[in-house]
């Protein structure tokens, strides 16, 4: 990882309606970005199942309570951290559902499967922080 | 998310086109499916081509909806899933699930 800057921030209010803006913008960047589009989704669908965690769990849908997201578009990897007011999550005990049928409980794995590396700690201003991490190939 | 309704030789596809995530798209999926069995129709594709992407809340709803209409003796079929939906079912293993399909009618024809 050669920079940690943060190249864009963006808050959200807690309504499932605005999901589609942070796919929107790494849609747009991925249009600009030397990297595989298919990774860019990826790491696009887990930042959703992020802000998704966010928004239910973290600030209990309440619309006045933000998601706030910060973009690094790196050489070779994109770093984006997500911030909620949440008590933060258990990410150690979680475990999939065997029920292949369950309705609920598939947004970890997702997140898992689509990242390279997924750091939950707290902020300083004591805000839950889950930073995505993914290498991305070449287009 | 917003949901069309059309026929083809006596099968239902639904068509489905925006963001597959929850909330109000649960309502509306699971009222639409009801009241089509309801009328008796038991077979339904639903066409997903137009849907940009779908969040695992999303995944629930195409479960309950599948799970709806095999309790009412019916299949529900995909039609133009995705790449990137793709890589989602496969993750979570659902391609094991639903049968998809990329031609329509093939999907129809399936129901013979």
């Amino acid at each position: 990882m050669k920079s940690t800057k943060t190249d864009i921030i963006l808050k959200v209010p807690s309504k499932l309606l605005y999901l589609g803006v942070p796919d929107a913008i790494m849609m747009e960047m991925a249009g600009d970005l030397p990297f595989s589009m298919s990774d860019m989704e990826m790491l696009s669908t887990a930042l959703i199942e992020a802000c998704t965690n966010s928004m239910e769990h973290g600030n209990g849908m309440n619309e006045e309570s933000f998601v706030e997201m910060h973009f690094s578009f790196l050489e070779d990897s994109v770093r984006i951290t997500v911030l909620d007011n949440g008590p933060g999550f258990d990410h150690e005990s979680w475990v999939p559902p065997e029920d292949l049928m369950a309705q609920r409980g598939r947004g970890v794995k997702i997140m898992r499967e689509f990242t390279d590396e997924l750091i939950y700690d707290f902020a300083d201003d004591g805000r839950f922080r889950l930073t995505l991490i993914k290498k991305m190939k070449p287009e | 998310m917003n949901i069309k309704e059309r026929k083809r030789d006596g099968i239902v596809i639904l068509e489905l086109s925006g963001k597959l995530m929850g909330g109000p798209d649960a309502v509306s999926f699971d009222e639409t499916l009801k009241t089509l069995l309801h009328e008796g129709s038991f077979n339904v594709i639903v066409d997903i081509g137009n849907v940009s992407w779908i969040n695992s809340t999303g995944l629930g709803i195409l479960i309950s909806g599948y799970s709806t209409v095999r309790k009412s003796g019916g299949e529900m079929k995909l039609l133009n899933v995705s790449d990137r939906i793709q890589s989602i079912f496969m993750v979570s293993k659902l391609h094991t699930v639903f049968k998809s399909y990329s031609d329509e009618e093939e999907a129809v024809n399936s129901f013979a």
